[in-house]
């Protein structure tokens, strides 16, 4: 349920980026709103790894036919994000809009170099060119990044919630499940 | 967060699987770039959609908010010269849109009519969603079944590019500035042939003719053209010029640019050839390079 309310935002933010941003005043550049999603499952604690790279794979593989990229790029490199988001989660907790932005900063480079080598192993006319957008889409994604990476935090809240009050939450279902268990009623 | 060793390994697994599905996928489009399974068709169904009409509200606020910010700058005295005379620019910036986007649909309804081929006009809905691929998607009426894969596309300007992907009433265009594009193209003042294709990592819309023989020297603003071979696009259309050239007295071909006559930043209708022009007859004389345009039609674009 979550990872399918995921995938929605997910949707919609691709949607946005390939439409509505094309009318910003920056024509050449927008950011990565789907590597935001990515990021945020990546780095959230809520999320196993296992599901985040699920959702990874299919956002980076939903922007790679919106995109027009071939198959599997996008969903290759998400999925080395969510990996990477996981290892420095464990190191720094993602928190504040500096540091949000600044993680969407640095993650967004590091996918825009890892495209470039895929695109460039997948299709070799292109070459290793294109790296000259990347700092200004990667500004674009730091500035974006706060902003959707609460709004997914709040969403997250807000199904923790309502899964809690019907009894559906981890801790409720371990709770309920304990107590199944337990001899003493 | 740690983990017992049995979870630890099931999780470890499914990121494996995932990481093998994102490869294969990439051998697969790889292998055949432009083909589509049935999911990928079936998601590109409900994706389009979404798209055209995220990109009709996009377009009506921008027009709605161009408007706004053209009257807010009047002051809040509400004298009445003043609001007269905003309404009479916001009317008048209305007619020039509507101008505008009346003189595009005659410029597209003339281009139809001068080219000697079948076309299908269609609707831009997103461009560049990764700045890494220069790829625009447009949506077609009517046009299921007829799209094919390396049908060209064209503007009144020029060449735009050709059909890369096709799912359902929506299909992908490799545009003629993207690296994996080539063009086969020709310089009618020199005659010099060579092979179109986009730049990479410019920031903006570029491409180089690659494998341009020395012979006489391009110049810049020479116009470029298609030359015909390859049986993807008609001969004798715009490309647009060179833009610089490259002194390379050692290499075996000049390096030359071209700032392509099309305006990709602001492509919002576009022309499919859905079938090529007929051949000239061999016979009929003097061989017509082009039709002539008809009377009252708007330009055409073959030079």
């Amino acid at each position: 349920m979550r990872s399918l309310l995921t995938l929605l935002v997910a949707y919609i933010l691709l949607v946005l980026q390939s439409t509505v941003l094309e009318l910003a005043p920056v024509r050449m550049a927008a950011p990565s709103l789907g590597l935001l999603v990515v990021l945020y499952v990546g780095v959230s604690a809520k999320w196993a790894i296992s599901s985040a790279s699920i959702v990874a794979l299919c956002t980076g593989y939903l922007l790679d036919l919106v995109s027009g990229a071939p198959q599997g790029v996008h969903a290759l490199v998400f999925i080395l994000i969510c990996i990477f988001a996981r290892a420095l989660s464990t190191r720094v907790a993602v928190q504040g809009i500096v540091l949000s932005a600044a993680v969407s900063f640095v993650a967004s480079l590091l996918a825009s170099v890892l495209v470039i080598i895929v695109r460039a192993r997948v299709t070799p006319e292109g070459g290793y060119g294109g790296l000259k957008d990347a700092p200004l889409e990667a500004l674009l994604t730091g500035v974006a990044g706060p902003f959707v990476l609460g709004l997914l935090r709040r969403i997250d809240g807000k199904l923790e919630a309502t899964r809690a009050r019907v009894g559906l939450g981890r801790g409720a279902r371990s709770r309920n499940a304990g107590r199944a268990q337990s001899p003493w009623r | 967060m740690i983990l017992p060793n049995g979870k630890r390994l099931r999780e470890g697994a499914v990121v494996g699987v995932t990481l093998l599905l994102s490869l294969i996928a990439l051998r697969m489009s790889a292998k055949d770039p432009g083909e589509l399974s049935t999911l990928d068709r079936g998601i590109l169904g409900v994706v389009a959609p979404a798209q055209a009409a995220m990109s009709t509200v996009a377009r009506a606020i921008a027009n709605v908010a161009g408007r706004y910010a053209e009257l807010t700058h009047v002051r809040a005295e509400n004298d009445r010269l003043r609001s007269e005379n905003s309404r009479l620019r916001a009317e008048l910036m209305e007619t020039k849109r509507v101008a505008a986007e009346s003189g595009r649909y005659q410029r597209l309804l003339g281009l139809r009519d001068t080219t000697p081929a079948e076309t299908l006009a269609a609707r831009v809905i997103s461009i560049d969603a990764s700045p890494y691929f220069r790829v625009a998607r447009v949506e077609i009426d009517r046009g299921e079944g007829l799209v094919k894969r390396g049908m060209p596309v064209l503007t009144p300007e020029g060449v735009v590019g050709r059909i890369n992907r096709v799912a359902g009433g929506s299909s992908d265009i490799l545009l003629a500035v993207d690296p994996r594009s080539s063009i086969d193209v020709f310089i009618p003042r020199t005659g010099g042939r060579g092979v179109l294709r986009g730049k990479a990592g410019e920031n903006g819309y570029h491409s180089t003719i690659e494998y341009l023989v020395r012979g006489e020297q391009a110049r810049e603003g020479d116009l470029v053209v298609t030359s015909g071979l390859g049986g993807t696009f008609p001969r004798d259309l715009a490309v647009g010029k060179v833009s610089r050239v490259t002194p390379n007295p050692s290499g075996l071909y000049q390096e030359v640019e071209v700032a392509p006559d099309v305006d990709f930043a602001r492509l919002s209708e576009v022309l499919v050839v859905v079938a090529p022009p007929p051949t000239p007859d061999p016979d009929a004389g003097s061989p017509a390079r082009r039709p002539p345009p008809l009377p009252g039609h708007g330009p055409s674009i073959y030079r």
